[in-house]
C-alpha cells in the first residue's frame, strides 16, 4: 500500500547531543514556599542556571541562582503570586518553564 | 417601553446564565476544535485558546490560559508530542484526553532538530511527527475519541453527538477519497515541504515529501535557497509545498530553479477563509494540479 515514503530532515548540524538534552523545569508550592526543581531530560539535575521568577503580566519579579541539585526555592510572602507565577530556568544553553495558577497556589494551601 | 427594557435585561441575564451553564471544551488546536465544535453544536463552549496568527506548536500560554483550562470540562489533547507546553502546567487529570490514544502504533517517527522561531523559543522536531489530522483516517479516529469523550462525561446529548459524529466522518471519508483520486498519480513526483509537517499525509497518498526547516511564510535567506537548489538537484523535486503563502519574491526564486510552488496550510491553526474539509480539499487540489504533466486525473 505504501509505494514510498521518504521524509528526509535538512539542516543535520542543527541536531546532535544539545537536542537528546532538553531542561525539564517543574515546580511546586506548600503555601510557604515555591521548589523549584530543574532537570535534563536525562535525569541529570541543572547545575547552574538563573532561575525567574514573573507575575501574570510576565513581569519579572525576582531572580536567583539556581542552587546544587538543580533546585531553588521562592518565599511566596516576597512574591505577589496574586495572579499566579511562571517560573522560568534558563542555563544557558537551554530553558524551560512552569506556571503556576492562583488555583495551583490555593490548593496546596488547603482553601 | 420600561415593561420591554425590563424583559430584554430578564432575557439578557437568563441567556448570559444560559451561557455560564455551558460546559467548556478546551482544544489544543484547530482540527480538535473543529471536530468538538461539529460534535457538541451549541450543547457547549469549544475554547480554541491560541491568539490568531500563533503557531499552537510553538504557543507558550498564560497563567490566565492554565486557569481557564483547570476549570474547563474536557481537554483535547491532540497527542504525538503536539504542544509540548502541556508539560509545563497542572491540567486536571480527569479532564485530560490524548484523542490519539487509538493509533499510537500508527505515530511516525522523526529524525531530532533542535532549534528557535523568533522569540518563540527554543524547540524539537524530534521523536513523533505531530501532524496526524493531515490523515484523514486518522483524522476521523481522533474524532471518534473526541465524541467518546464529550458523551463519556455527558457534555452533549449522546444521541446529538452520535449523529454528528456519523455526519463528521462522512465528511472526513469524503476528504480522504477525494485526496485519494486526486493524488492517484502523483506518486513519481518528488515534493519538497518548507518545513516537517507533511509526513502523515505523505503516508496516506504514498507521496514522496523531503522536507526542509525554514520559517513559515518568510524569504528564505541565501543559504536556504542554495540548500534547497543542491535538494532539487539530488532529488529532481518538482513541487515545493509552502505551509503559509511567503512573499513574491520568495516565489520567484524558487520558481526559478524549476520548482512549482504549492501553499498547504497545515491546519493547525484555523485557515485563513473556510473550514477544515474546505481548506484540506482546496490544498489537495493545489497539490495536485501542481503536479508535472497536467491533470492527475
Amino acid at each position: 500500500m505504501i509505494r514510498c515514503l521518504a521524509v528526509a530532515v535538512v539542516a543535520c548540524a542543527l541536531g546532535g547531543p544539545a537536542a537528546a538534552h532538553k531542561l525539564v523545569v517543574f515546580a511546586s508550592t506548600d503555601c510557604e514556599m515555591v521548589l523549584v526543581e530543574a532537570k535534563f531530560s536525562n535525569g541529570n539535575a541543572a547545575q547552574q542556571g538563573e532561575v525567574r521568577v514573573l507575575d501574570g503580566q510576565n513581569t519579572v519579579l525576582t531572580t536567583l541562582a539556581l542552587e546544587t541539585g538543580g533546585t531553588a526555592q521562592i518565599a511566596l510572602d516576597k512574591v505577589d503570586h496574586s495572579e499566579g507565577l511562571v517560573i522560568e530556568v534558563d542555563t544557558g544553553g537551554h530553558d524551560n518553564y512552569w506556571i503556576l495558577t492562583p488555583e495551583d497556589i490555593a490548593r496546596n494551601c488547603g482553601s | 417601553m420600561r415593561v420591554a427594557f425590563v424583559s430584554l435585561g430578564v432575557a439578557l441575564t437568563a441567556g448570559a446564565a444560559v451561557a455560564e451553564e455551558r460546559p467548556r471544551i478546551v482544544a489544543v488546536n484547530y482540527p480538535l476544535a473543529f471536530m468538538a465544535e461539529a460534535l457538541v453544536g451549541e450543547a457547549a463552549e469549544v475554547v480554541f485558546p491560541v491568539p490568531d496568527g500563533v503557531d499552537p506548536s510553538f504557543w507558550r500560554p498564560s497563567i490566565a490560559d492554565i486557569s481557564m483550562m483547570q476549570s474547563s470540562d474536557l481537554i483535547l489533547l491532540s497527542g504525538a508530542g503536539f504542544a509540548a507546553w502541556i508539560d509545563r502546567v497542572s491540567l486536571p487529570r480527569s479532564r485530560l484526553v490524548d484523542t490519539s490514544s487509538d493509533y499510537f502504533d500508527r505515530f511516525i517517527a522523526t529524525g531530532t532538530i533542535t532549534h528557535s522561531h523568533g522569540d518563540g523559543g527554543e524547540h524539537s522536531h524530534e521523536g513523533t511527527a505531530t501532524y496526524t489530522w493531515l490523515d484523514p483516517e486518522l483524522a476521523m479516529a481522533q474524532a471518534t475519541a473526541v465524541a467518546a469523550a464529550i458523551t463519556a462525561r455527558d457534555l452533549a446529548p449522546a444521541a446529538d453527538v452520535g449523529a454528528a459524529l456519523a455526519d463528521l466522518t462522512a465528511q472526513l471519508q469524503a476528504l480522504d477519497e477525494e485526496a485519494e483520486s486526486a493524488l492517484a498519480d502523483a506518486g513519481e513526483t518528488v515534493f519538497i515541504a518548507t518545513h516537517p509537517r507533511y509526513q502523515y499525509l505523505a503516508r496516506a497518498y504514498d507521496l514522496t515529501v523531503l522536507s526542509l526547516e525554514w520559517e513559515a511564510g518568510a524569504m528564505p535567506n541565501a543559504a536556504e535557497l542554495s540548500a534547497l537548489e543542491a535538494m532539487v538537484a539530488d532529488q529532481g523535486a518538482d513541487v515545493l509545498i509552502w505551509e503559509a503563502t511567503p512573499p513574491d519574491a520568495a516565489l520567484e526564486a524558487v520558481a526559478s530553479l524549476g520548482l512549482a510552488s504549492v501553499t498547504f496550510p497545515p491546519l493547525a491553526m484555523p485557515p485563513q477563509s473556510g473550514g477544515f474539509a474546505e481548506a484540506f480539499a482546496a490544498s489537495v487540489s493545489a497539490l495536485a494540479e501542481a503536479v508535472p504533466d497536467g491533470s492527475t486525473n
